[in-house]
């Protein structure tokens, strides 16, 4: 088997004296939702890897912010930086994430945030 | 028995009690028993706890040790190096190791194994010149 190439310094390259998040600033297009939009959280097959919590699933939230444009993790966690999107944070309520939060603290909320491939209008 | 035999024995035995279990009267299930979320289950990326019921236990403060930065410092480098990004890092350290050595080594344990599995994976060495270089180093405290 031969060697296969790395080119180690791509992030470099790009990211130098700009910063990163900041050098994939422009490169996701429009965003798909704007800030007070209610969406859901899809339950994509993640086989090898993903950041998006479980628990999360096919839950209801609200966008808070858009706060950046990065590949996603799923894609990132090989180095590969092809396919930046935007990324939301978003806002649940406890209430809507644990069956058996007590409706004493019926006002907690959870804010994450969230790359725009697992996100859907409700 | 010899001293490697007895390591090789001790591994054997030790290694059997760190599966994973599913509480049935086999570990391993035959393959039409894998349903769709079975299969969910078993792929599930282990770092992705939340939810999990879980007991309390009892905090306890540890110092950082000279070996945990060392590491810290080694992981560093090889990300100024550009040999990897963060999120390829906590995929290898938190996911890639599988359940039983997340939960059961060290957090800095796992950032040293990793920073040798991914040298050995992009071939910057050979698994055979790390194992010489262990066997070496591991020689000086005999």
């Amino acid at each position: 088997m031969s060697k296969i190439h790395y080119d180690r310094e791509h992030h470099v390259k790009k990211a130098t004296d700009v910063g990163d998040p900041q050098c994939f600033k422009g490169e996701a297009g429009p965003a798909k939702f704007k800030v007070g939009d209610r969406v859901r959280v899809r339950d994509l097959p993640s086989l090898f890897y993903s950041r998006t919590m479980v628990y999360a699933r096919g839950a209801e939230c609200t966008v808070a912010e858009l706060v950046y444009e990065s590949p996603p993790p799923e894609d990132e966690a090989w180095d590969n930086c092809d396919n930046p999107e935007w990324f939301y944070s978003v806002i649940f309520n406890q209430k809507d994430l644990w069956p058996e939060y007590p409706e004493a603290y019926a006002s907690d909320t959870l804010e994450t945030e969230l790359s725009e491939r697992w996100l859907e209008l409700v | 028995m010899t001293p490697e035999r007895k390591k090789a024995m001790q591994h054997i035995n030790i290694g059997c009690q760190l599966q994973p279990a599913l509480h049935m009267p086999q570990h391993a299930p035959f393959p039409d028993l894998i349903d769709n979320a079975h299969f969910r289950a078993y792929t599930r990326q282990v770092h992705d706890v939340g939810g999990e019921p879980d007991v309390p236990i009892e905090w306890e403060e540890k110092e950082e040790e000279v070996w945990e930065h060392n590491t810290f410092i080694t992981c560093e480098v090889l990300a100024w190096r550009g040999v990897w990004n963060a999120e390829e890092r906590r995929r290898r350290q938190n996911v890639d190791v599988g359940q039983t050595q997340y939960l059961g080594l060290s957090y800095y344990g796992r950032w040293l194994l990793t920073a040798a599995r991914i040298l050995v994976d992009k071939q910057y060495i050979t698994n055979s010149e790390l194992s010489d270089k262990m066997h070496e180093v591991k020689k000086r405290y005999e």
